[in-house]
């Protein structure tokens, strides 16, 4: 579905040449950046290479030394009350009411963003606490606790919603149930702005993503793009106990062959005859098949060792 | 601002932009709820409801036993005639301190305050639920306290001036209210807050004469107290109470107070901070 069109047409984020630093160091060096209305846009990178300070100077909590920030075509710094409510907004630290229960914790937050009541209602059953309304959000698990600052992010129902690392402590169901809420956001047509370590999750969710390292994008595109541009390279695991090591280098097409674990690692450019070759050698049972991943180019470019 | 994107799915809220109900409906619905949101957080926590409503009685009683009976030398007036205000005042200044200390320190630590700050709910929306939730505290507080000081265990009889206590409790509770600002501003802990409250609060309370009549002090005490808030916050508090000195005094008091309250006030803005981070 695309983004329906209005009145305030143009794109969600626009950020021109922005410089922010903390003393001698450059939290945010240089970065221009457009982001389209509509899109699921991924801010990937090590912890400290500025993705956060570069999604507060989006949200308007902070402001950058040099450069201009055009978020919904309004300016978020100073602080604009027209803006706010078009923006939702989930903290890392979960921030909650003390002594609330999860359901006047979300009224209140939606009563700051003058929203109804109701509203809450539905955000607990956006991100599925509705059978945990009334327990206090102290009593809270992780899980819960993080999907409770995401639906206090939702609850107002903005254009354009900035979620900070949202399934970092979420279980793998929780997770996948959290995939479906964000996706069902982007259908209805907002504008997602996050920032996740899990790469398979940016693959999976991300129109695009950008690789920040030390205060600068060092890749921006599709993660398919970013896949494909950074290596051809496919990798056949063999189980070990069926392929020597000598065995697997002699196939013709193999780049290179290490022993890792209990697997022969085979890397190639051209999968189909490498795996015709050990199929005849060893038989093809067991044998995985690794593509790039963005994962892989994450890696790459941010110079840590494979793992 | 035009309208919104989003047309698809949710017939949920109307987008923002979209809605434009009358500003001072949508203003109290903010306050109000978070004024609820701060009573339930309130009288959910017992520790706080004792330390602001049991503590000072408990002050009250053992005082009382102390003194029970005895007069002032110096000025011929019952002990429990300083006591009373005096413990009260003090009790009222140290539930203001310690409330929004905890609160402003527990905001911010806990990115309420961010979340707050990303909401179109005004500033002065959220300092006034809280300032009138303090208001009120602060009134029950003194309304509970001085029934009881009034048993004839305690053998307080409030004179016809008692009403004048009001504008000198509101004043009090608002200079009280600034320096919990700037103690919860500075403490980065519940630990650091109770620590800092208390080194201000405990030596205050004795050198302004909450606990021991002043007259009956040394000279020297009682000019240090001079410059202190507490002092100017029991002396309105017992002279409206107590019909000693009569309006003179109150006024003095009032000035005092003021005069505290807006220099705590302008510190208190000076020193607020939204986020932990630099």
């Amino acid at each position: 579905m695309t983004p329906t069109p209005t009145g305030t047409d143009g794109p969600a984020v626009v950020l021109d040449t922005i410089h922010k630093r903390y003393g001698e160091k450059r939290a945010v060096d240089g970065i221009s950046l457009t982001v389209p209305r509509g899109e699921f846009f991924g801010l990937l990178g090590p912890n400290g290479a500025g993705k956060t300070t570069l999604v507060e100077i989006m949200e308007g909590l902070r402001r950058p030394d040099s450069g201009s920030v055009t978020v919904l075509g309004r300016h978020p710094w100073p602080r604009d009350p027209e803006l706010l409510p078009r923006l939702g907004v989930q903290t890392q630290a979960s921030a909650f009411f003390v002594r609330l229960t999860a359901r006047e914790h979300l009224e209140t937050v939606a009563a700051l963003y003058r929203a109804d009541r109701a509203a809450a209602e539905r955000g607990l059953a956006a991100v599925g606490l509705t059978e945990q309304r009334d327990v206090r959000v102290d009593d809270l698990s992780g899980g819960q606790r993080q999907r409770l600052a995401i639906a206090s992010a939702l609850v107002h129902d903005p254009e354009l919603i900035f979620l900070d690392e949202p399934t970092a402590a979420l279980d793998p169901q929780a997770r996948r149930a959290l995939w479906q809420v964000l996706r069902a956001l982007k259908g209805a047509g907002r504008t997602i702005v996050y920032t996740t370590h899990h790469l398979d999750e940016a693959e999976a969710l991300c129109d695009r993503v950008a690789i920040v390292i030390d205060g600068r994008i060092v890749a921006l595109d599709s993660p398919g793009k970013l896949v494909a541009a950074s290596s051809s390279v496919t990798r056949l695991l063999v189980p070990a106990e069926r392929l020597s090591l000598g065995d697997a280098q002699a196939i013709p097409g193999v780049l290179r062959a290490t022993e890792d674990g209990d697997s022969i690692v085979l890397e190639t450019e051209d999968s189909g005859p490498v795996l015709s070759a050990v199929d005849a050698l060893a038989g093809l049972h067991g044998v995985q098949t690794r593509t790039a991943s963005l994962e892989d180019v994450y890696l790459e470019l941010t110079g840590s060792p494979r793992s | 601002m035009s309208t919104t994107s989003a047309s698809g799915t949710q017939p949920t809220t109307p987008g923002p932009g979209t809605s434009t109900p009358p500003a001072r409906t949508r203003a109290m619905s903010a306050y109000s709820a978070l004024s609820q949101a701060g009573y339930k957080a309130y009288t959910r926590d017992r520790t706080t409801l004792f330390f602001t409503f049991a503590f000072p009685l408990l002050f009250l009683v053992v005082f009382g036993l102390i003194f029970h009976g005895m007069t002032v030398e110096e000025s011929g007036r019952p002990y429990i005639n300083y006591i009373a205000p005096g413990v009260l005042s003090w009790g009222v200044a140290n539930a203001a301190v310690f409330g929004v200390g905890f609160v402003i320190m527990q905001w911010r630590r806990d990115d309420i305050l961010r979340l707050i700050r990303m909401t179109p709910t005004p500033l002065p929306t959220i300092l006034g639920s809280r300032y009138v939730l303090a208001l009120a505290i602060g009134t029950v507080q003194a309304a509970m306290f001085i029934l009881v000081a009034m048993l004839p265990f305690f053998g307080l009889e409030p004179a016809g001036s008692w009403p004048l206590a009001l504008p000198v409790l509101f004043l009090g509770i608002t200079a009280f209210l600034a320096v919990g600002v700037i103690v919860g501003s500075f403490a980065r802990t519940p630990e650091a807050v109770a620590a800092v409250a208390n080194c201000l609060m405990v030596p205050m309370a004795f050198l302004s004469g909450s606990f021991f009549p002043l007259d009956a002090m040394p000279g020297w005490m009682q000019n240090v107290s001079l410059v202190l808030p507490l002092r100017y916050f029991n002396d309105g508090i017992s002279a409206a109470i107590t019909g000693d000195g009569g309006g003179g005094d109150i006024l003095v008091a009032c000035g005092g107070i003021t005069a505290f309250a807006v220099v705590f006030g302008a510190i208190a803005l000076k020193t607020f901070r939204w986020s932990d981070q630099s």
